[in-house]
């Protein structure tokens, strides 16, 4: 078993988030500032509250549960987290229909109406149950509650798994 | 929110009045906008930005100018790319500056918009090259996008398909003729009852029967013939095609070959020929022979009886309906059924090709119990697709029997009163028949002459390439001497990617010359520029100061000859493989060109020799083999200027040692270039020049370059420390014979 002494873990006290524009975050670690500095989830699905903050190819440290640190911080980094992680989440699924050898999707989002497309093989079965769906373009769409869903959006998602 | 392309997601060169009023408000005077591009978000959240490229400024536009990056002060633009969005992201003075964000959908725009940006900022194209030659692109797409259309590529398929028109017609005629001639039995039967039978009219009795004898002997010859032209028009369609496509793969140039990939020429060649073929037979056609049978049944129907006619037609609504909702819905149900049975077949796989994982991680169990999940849902599947069919086809039989009694019971019930004959009716319902076939044909039609338009418009996508390199009417043979020139050379393929960026060099009558660089940096590209494969944008390639454009194709490709990195030979016998430049070759000049090429020893040790077939792209043969007999072929042409593209590259390194001492004897006095990633492969060379990025970065001799402390001296020193520690681990074999080399060349 590894040592899991090399890992570089960082202490959510010590970390204060500053600034955040788009992608990029100016972090303060033990007093000192990191600017341009971007986080990134090493499971971004199974365990989302893991973030390692990366200062262009250096490996500041990882944060085992981002959630711990102060909630200016918090607020900051859950904002580049936003656009890094983008995701609509699926709510129904309005309709499926092939056109041209691809799938066209009409589902309702968090984000609103959508349309988009996917080859056949599309949807991810994750191991707590959750479904992803890839359109043509590898977009990711979540759908958080498969079984809460209406019978309909069901019965399309059950055609595609 | 949808994903469908749209067409004004990268504007380039757009007119004034098409940019939004924010973006022209954010200009300054004299400003002019290479590229518009529109993200899909901002922020965290759907939304739009404009990300504005002009010859000065890369801005970020939304209601207002949020960014504004003067172009000198950017040193490159690249994209960040995470799960479902992407960062455009400019490298400037003091770090990289995250500009925008879009999703994955926009990638392929920005992409587009970030290799223009770099051109302006790294490759320092110079600006009217950059404007012109995207232009050109964006009249190209434009013109591909209006000759695309399903109408337009149906039409000029016809226009294509005038030799045969003939053909075409009497298909169509014949067709009709048999379908028409298949109406007259129903007829005489109605005779045979009403005047026959029923009259008792015997004198009408062989008159009918020698009718019917007749019809069908038409029948028969028409449709004997029917099958001669419709073998014919296929015959001819499938031919004149192909030959068209064919005929063009010669004229196009390298890039198309890229572009489209072996495999796609390849389909379309074959696949989509075959399919035009197919669809010109199974819709065109049967689009006239359905329209004709739909007219002549339905005037005959309405003239026997207008108001059954009425009754006959209500179960089309209901089958045309039920068709639409079928073809809508069916391919959900058996996509699912096609998933179901796919994660079975793949758990039978893993636990195949994973046997030892499985076994050794005692994951029997899981698996089996896997399997028969997955079982148990395709049986569920299946019974959906039963119960889906169900609930359409036998609702359509219905409506259909339902139609046919009414037509009997109002029918029969004419025939009782004496407004119709039996024989009528009789004839009616056979008619009836005869006349939803078609009905149904006619829709079908209709679809697949969309199907025929895509696959036309895919074969015209190649017929319409225009060739890279024209040879002008009065281009003149020139003797070379070996004389190379390129002056400030600029070659893009696609017009926003420069592999050469203004190379200038000279190469002397006799001179050998190695090309060396890392992978990308444009080696490549301008050996194939040297073999005039293309024309470049801007400067010139000359030949004993004559513009290569100016001399006729068949005299360079008579005096220059390349050998490539991984050679292509063609499905026949080494020893035609190897005159393949000088046609007439004598055998003893075989047998002297392999024996330069070190290729003499391993073909006399096959059962075959030089008759040997090496198969299709020389698949009998071993990389190294095949890299001997092209280089055997590229010496027996004797060629002025000789190119070798990492001849040695497929070689063992003692071969290679082997061949480039050969080599250096067989090209003294001879122009050579050499395009080589192993530095030892050019020890004998008289001048070293090293491209990076599509320019001459240095030139000069291996002494001189070494001493430079340049990219020359870097790639050098990473393949001598390689090989040291090759050698360290395995001081024999191949790296001894690595180190041989280049303890030479050192």
């Amino acid at each position: 078993m590894p040592s899991l002494g090399q890992l570089k873990l960082l202490d959510p006290s010590r970390v204060r988030v500053v600034d955040a524009r788009l992608d990029e975050l100016d972090v303060e670690i033990d007093g000192r500032l990191y600017r341009g500095v971007r986080p990134k989830r090493p499971f971004p699905f199974s365990h989302p509250q893991i973030v390692i903050l990366y200062s262009g190819d250096e490996e500041l440290g990882i944060l085992r549960d981002y959630r711990r640190l102060d909630p200016k911080s918090r607020e900051l980094l859950e904002q580049v987290l936003r656009v890094i992680y983008f995701m609509p989440r699926i709510r129904k699924v309005l309709s499926i229909r092939s056109v041209e050898g691809k799938y066209e999707w009409r589902v309702l989002t968090d984000k609103g109406e959508l349309t988009f497309q996917t080859w056949g093989r599309c949807v991810r079965v994750l191991h707590d149950g959750r479904l992803v769906v890839r359109d043509i373009y590898s977009r990711a769409y979540l759908v958080e509650e498969p079984e809460k869903l209406d019978s309909r959006s069901r019965l399309y998602l059950s055609m595609m798994i | 929110m949808s994903d469908r392309r749209e067409d004004d997601a990268l504007l380039i060169y757009p007119e004034p009045q098409r940019l939004p009023e924010s973006v022209r408000s954010a200009l300054e005077g004299g400003e002019e906008v290479v590229a518009l591009a529109k993200t899909d978000m901002r922020g965290g959240d759907y939304g739009e930005d404009y990300v504005v490229l002009t010859n000065a400024r890369l801005l970020v536009v939304n209601e207002r100018l949020v960014e504004a990056l003067p172009l000198d002060k950017v040193k490159s633009v690249s994209i960040r790319g995470y799960i479902n969005t992407c960062v455009l992201v400019a490298e400037v003075d003091g770090g990289q500056r995250s500009l925008a964000v879009f999703t994955r959908g926009r990638l392929e725009v920005f992409d587009r918009l970030v290799a223009i940006a770099n051109n302006i900022v790294i490759g320092k194209v110079p600006y009217q090259l950059l404007k012109e030659q995207l232009l050109n692109r964006v009249r190209e797409e434009e013109e591909r996008r209006r000759l695309s259309s399903t109408r337009a590529a149906i039409l000029r398929l016809l226009g294509l398909l005038r030799p045969i028109a003939p053909v075409l017609v009497a298909t169509v005629v014949v067709a009709v003729a048999i379908r028409v001639v298949g109406l007259i039995p129903p007829y005489l039967m109605k005779i045979l009852v009403d005047e026959v039978l029923t009259k008792g009219r015997a004198d009408l009795l062989l008159h009918v029967i020698l009718g019917l004898l007749a019809v069908n002997l038409v029948n028969t010859v028409l449709n004997s013939l029917n099958a001669y032209i419709n073998t014919r028009f296929n015959v001819g369609v499938t031919n004149t095609l192909r030959a068209r496509v064919y005929r063009k793969l010669h004229e196009l140039s390298l890039t198309h070959y890229d572009r489209f990939g072996s495999g796609g020429l390849w389909s379309r060649i074959v696949d989509d020929v075959n399919r035009v073929q197919w669809f010109l037979s199974v819709a065109f056609v049967p689009l006239f022979i359905n329209a004709a049978m739909v007219a002549f049944v339905g005037v005959t129907l309405a003239t026997l009886n207008p108001w059954l006619t009425l009754v006959a037609l209500t179960p089309i609504p209901v089958s045309v309906t039920a068709n639409i909702i079928y073809r809508k819905t069916a391919s959900r149900y058996y996509h699912r059924l096609w998933r179901k049975w796919s994660r079975i077949v793949s758990v039978i796989s893993d636990t195949i090709n994973a046997a030892i994982l499985v076994k050794s991680f005692g994951k029997e169990e899981e698996f089996t119990r896997k399997f028969e999940g997955y079982q148990t849902e395709f049986e569920r599947a299946q019974m959906d697709v039963f119960k889906f069919e169900q609930q359409i086809w036998p609702a359509v039989g219905l409506a259909f029997t339902v139609s046919s009694l009414l037509v009997w019971w109002f029918g029969s019930k004419d025939v009782l009163q004496g407004a119709m004959t039996l024989g009528s009716l009789m004839a009616f319902t056979s008619y009836m028949w005869q006349f939803y076939s078609p009905v149904f044909g006619l829709i079908e039609n209709v679809r697949n002459l969309q199907l025929l338009g895509v696959a036309a418009g895919r074969i015209f996508e190649i017929l319409d390439i225009e060739p890279d390199v024209r040879e002008p009417p009065d281009a003149v043979h020139v003797e070379l001497t070996g004389n190379v020139e390129c002056d400030n050379v600029w070659f893009t393929y696609d017009g926003i990617h420069y592999a050469l960026k203004g190379v200038t060099t000279r190469i002397r009558s006799g001179e050998r010359v190695g090309l060396v660089g890392p992978s990308g940096s444009g080696k490549t590209t301008l050996a194939k520029l040297l073999l005039h494969l293309y024309d470049p944008q801007v400067g010139s390639v000359r030949f004993d100061g004559v513009d290569a454009r100016r001399i006729k194709l068949s005299s360079l490709k008579e005096q220059v000859a390349i050998v490539l990195q991984n050679p292509v030979l063609l499905d026949t016998t080494i020893a035609e493989n190897i005159a393949v430049g000088k046609p007439g070759a004598t055998p003893e000049e075989i047998i002297a060109a392999a024996k330069a090429a070190k290729a003499h020893d391993f073909i006399m040790r096959l059962p075959e020799a030089y008759d040997t077939e090496v198969g299709m792209q020389g698949s009998r043969l071993s990389g190294g083999e095949r890299a001997r007999v092209a280089l055997a072929a590229a010496l027996l042409k004797d060629p002025k200027i000789l190119i070798l593209d990492e001849p040695t590259a497929a070689l063992d390194a003692l071969t290679e040692d082997e061949v480039t001492e050969e080599l250096e004897r067989l090209t003294r006095g001879r122009t050579t270039i050499i395009i080589a990633h192993r530095l030892s492969t050019l020890r004998f060379t008289d001048r070293i020049i090293v491209m990076e990025n599509g320019r001459i970065v240095e030139e000069g001799t291996h002494e001189e370059l070494l001493k430079r402390d340049g990219l020359y001296k870097r790639l050098w020193e990473a393949q001598l420390k390689g090989l040291m520690r090759m050698g360290a681990a395995e001081v024999g074999g191949e790296a001894r014979g690595e180190l041989v080399a280049v303890a030479r060349a050192a």
